[in-house]
């Protein structure tokens, strides 16, 4: 079944242990719209990681529900099936190439899956060439740097043809020219092969590729909106303890001076833009 | 250096030795090593021949396998010491002391030497130009007629372990010297003192190491079960292996360098 | 005389393998007491082997690295000492923790430095009380810390031991923008009380603009520039060649200029920046 929404979460509340008094996530609600672009933001510790791994049923809700495409992913049936449709990429790119060859560890993912050997090639050579690491397929992890392996994890996961990838910081322990390559091959998969891309961050910057930004803090969801929407709340921004963009940081000064800039921009040619109308 | 050891290393190239099926050389290796065993002192220049073919065929550089033997030199001299010492037959060469030297001991010491010193070129050629992921399929296939009584998952499990050992090798390297490093900077004195102040020295360097294996091998099982691991059931393989000619061909020379080693320890013991 | 002074220093990797690279080539720089100097240079152009010789964990190829005037590798047995007056933190606080409680684990150095458990006591206070670390969290063990936590015991483990110079490599990557002021209010207070000399290495320009005196560009493994935040800024497009940036703010500045407007570009911190564009907008308003 393929609905408009690939992840729908309702009620959903999620605990770490039993005797824990305060819920990490409590009474969530989010729905996830095919093809999208979203980028959520919190600090450390604001339950972020905890929805990822609950939006492929690594973790399952102590209460409400997470599903996929209709499918519950507290149903043990489609365990598989929502893993593959939902795919999930962590901070730490070390953490999850299981294989001393690019290529091989590509094909992690559909050799479980138990298609034909053929297919699989296939699947290989498509993911790598989507992420831009074909040439590198033989090669072994450790000699790639942050950003290549990153494309390499991002592969091993598109192997499978995922509905939806799920990024838990990606770009975090990258430098960069890391985080601009992992990027763009983000922007890539959501606009030319319409993979919807949940990306978890606190580089605020990376929300300017986004349809829609959330803002999280303490296992809640505090904003949410377009990013231009979402930037021009500064007070929201800093209450959720994230950094501000220098160009919104700019732009906000500029207007409680007086000067009637819009101020929810990130990107620097528009911030460039916008000041200087009022610079003629 | 740590780094120095070539041993287990794979030098990708396209030699007809890295072309051959993994399960062949992994049999053959086991059959040389075999034959190499069973030759006699006539046998061990054919052998000395027939490994010099092998490494010129595997277009791996001389210098790493050099570097590879440096390694156990120390070894190999050790060994041929014993055997020069031990043996007290034939012409006297030097008798001094205690210390006999013989001709026989040191064609005995030299043919003790080569015979080490062939089996870790021939061990060597096998990692160098087998990926360590052939390597483990290799050994993962040829042991399918295990799963006939009931050890299909202890197989799948070994070579799962195998294959995420060698991944992360490199890794644990890199990052026990990075953890070294960062207790040297706060004044931690690894390499003198007495062997209990070295033992206590090594504690701040392996609970960082083992902390961080523990929190990688919890990421890593999430990063398996989110690609739909699940303990090898139905699992396919990308890579299919096939005998070729080539693959019978090395078979067919290796069995006739065997029973060459095998007429000469007959004919010439 | 310059509190750390490094001549025709040279570090090359597997020297006579044909893995040989050379990391850092003949670089001569001089820092003064007291400053804060910022390193930054992309991935691979020799910034870690830089810091690694700067507190002796590496012993040059060539050259010589001179604290207070004395050649450290004078005497190599007596490095460690070297290693104590340069303290060097690390990126990632996981590689060093280890002890049972996070107030152990700080007097790590110190107790290598044979000091008196009086004096380590009181240094470990000393150092937990400028990294801002609650009292409560000292007998708890380290790997329960939060990754703020963790980063400023890391801190403090080094601060502990009194260093003349504290080298720090990359101290705010992947802290939220709180603990990143907390870090760098504890680089500045440990610098203030101690007199002390600082060096950070960086991907973070809009940072490196906001705290550093001086910075020193590298490229390839050699010096390109060093000199004030202003003066280093002013290249953008130097930086730029060089795979690395200026801070966004002045980013903007530029983009302003290329498209016409007829103002100046040397703003690197957003308060210099909104503070100029202000006095022109209104400025020319004025005018008008």
């Amino acid at each position: 079944m393929k609905t408009d929404k690939i992840i729908e979460i309702k009620n959903l509340c999620y605990e770490y242990t039993e005797d824990d008094e305060v819920p990490v996530l409590s009474d969530f609600n989010l729905s996830v719209k095919r093809g999208s672009f979203t980028v959520i933001l919190g600090h450390n510790g604001s339950g972020k990681s905890t929805l990822a791994k609950l939006m492929n049923g690594l973790f399952k809700p102590s209460s409400g529900t997470v599903e996929i495409d209709g499918m519950l992913t507290s149903d043990d049936e489609y365990e598989i099936e929502i893993k593959r449709r939902v795919g999930l990429v962590f901070q730490n790119p070390d953490n999850q190439i299981i294989s001393s060859i690019v290529e091989e560890d590509v094909a992690f993912g559909p050799e479980n899956l138990g298609f034909a050997p053929d297919e699989i090639r296939k699947r290989v050579d498509a993911a790598l060439k989507a992420v831009n690491m074909y040439e590198f397929r033989k090669s072994a992890p450790h000699n790639l740097s942050g950003g290549q392996k990153q494309r390499v994890a991002i592969a091993g996961i598109l192997s499978m043809t995922p509905e939806c990838i799920v990024l838990d910081e990606p770009t975090a322990m990258l430098d960069p020219q890391g985080r601009k390559e992992v990027l763009s091959a983000l922007i890539n998969l959501n606009k030319e092969k319409n993979i919807t891309i949940v990306l978890i961050t606190h580089f605020m910057e990376e929300a300017q590729f986004a349809d829609r930004v959330l803002v999280m803090s303490n296992g809640r969801i505090t904003g949410d909106g377009a990013p231009n929407e979402i930037f021009s709340q500064t007070d929201l921004l800093k209450e959720a303890g994230l950094s501000i963009p220098q160009t919104t940081e700019l732009l906000s000064i500029l207007k409680e001076n007086g000067i009637s800039v819009e101020n929810g921009i990130i990107s620097i040619d528009e911030c460039a833009k916008e000041i200087l109308k009022f610079l003629n | 250096m740590i780094s120095d050891i070539t041993f287990g290393q794979y030098f990708p190239s396209n030699s007809v030795i890295h072309r051959l099926d993994p399960r062949i050389k992994f049999l053959l290796l086991i059959f040389i090593i075999v034959f190499i065993f069973i030759g006699n002192m006539y046998g061990i220049g054919l052998s000395l021949l027939f490994s010099i073919v092998i490494m010129i065929l595997s277009k791996i550089p001389l210098k790493v396998y050099l570097k590879n033997l440096k390694v156990i030199l120390p070894i190999i001299i050790f060994t041929g010491l014993i055997n020069m010492l031990y043996v007290k037959t034939g012409t006297i060469l030097v008798d001094w002391w205690k210390i006999t030297i013989t001709v026989d001991g040191i064609y005995k010491a030299i043919f003790m030497a080569v015979r080490i010193a062939l089996l870790i070129i021939i061990s060597s050629t096998l990692t160098y130009t087998t990926t360590p992921n052939d390597l483990t399929d290799a050994i993962e296939r040829l042991c399918k007629p295990l799963k006939f009584i009931g050890l299909g998952t202890v197989v799948h499990m070994l070579t799962m372990m195998m294959t995420i050992a060698l991944r992360f090798i490199p890794t644990l390297i890199e990052e026990t010297q990075k953890i070294m490093n960062a207790q040297k900077a706060r004044g931690a004195d690894i390499e003198s003192g007495g062997l209990i102040s070295r033992v206590k020295a090594l504690v701040p360097i392996l609970i960082p190491l083992i902390i961080l294996s523990v929190r990688r091998a919890y990421d890593l099982a999430e990063a398996m079960e989110c690609r739909c691991y699940n303990g090898g059931v139905g699992k396919q393989r990308m890579k299919q292996l096939h005998l070729r000619f080539s693959d019978f061909f090395a078979l067919f020379v290796c069995l006739i360098w065997g029973g060459l080693i095998i007429l000469i320890k007959i004919f010439l013991g | 005389m310059p509190i750390l002074k490094t001549e025709n220093l040279t570090y090359t990797y597997a020297p006579a393998t044909p893995f040989k690279h050379t990391a850092v080539n003949n670089i001569s720089f001089s820092v003064e007491k007291g400053e804060i100097t910022g390193i930054i240079g992309h991935t691979g152009s020799g910034k870690s082997t830089l810091l690694q010789l700067l507190n002796g964990l590496l012993k040059p190829t060539d050259g010589k690295v001179y604290f207070n005037g004395n050649d450290i590798w004078q005497d190599p047995k007596k490095i460690g000492l070297y290693r104590f007056k340069i303290g060097l933190v690390f990126q990632y606080p996981e590689y060093q923790l280890f002890e049972e409680t996070v107030k152990e684990d700080i007097a790590y150095g110190p107790k290598n430095m044979k000091l008196s458990p009086e004096e380590i006591e009181q240094r470990v206070n000393e150092a937990v009380s400028i990294v801002g670390l609650k009292e409560h969290l000292l007998e708890k063990s380290p790997f329960d810390l939060s990754g703020g936590e963790k980063r400023r015991a890391a801190i403090a483990g080094i601060m502990a031991m009194k260093p003349e110079i504290i080298v720090f490599d990359e101290p705010t990557a992947g802290l939220d923008p709180i603990g990143r002021e907390t870090v760098f209010e504890a680089i500045k207070k440990y610098r203030r009380d101690n007199d002390a000399t600082i060096i950070i290495v960086s991907h973070s320009m809009e940072d490196m603009a906001s705290i550093c005196d001086k910075i020193i560009v590298l490229n390839d493994g050699n010096v390109v520039m060093h000199d004030s935040v202003a003066e280093v800024f002013k290249n953008a497009d130097k930086l730029k060649k060089i795979g690395l940036n200026v801070p966004i703010v002045t980013d903007v500045l530029l983009t302003l200029k290329e498209m016409g407007a007829d103002i100046s570009v040397e703003h690197f911190t957003v308060r210099s920046a909104a503070d100029f564009l202000i006095s022109k907008i209104k400025g020319g308003a004025h005018l008008d």
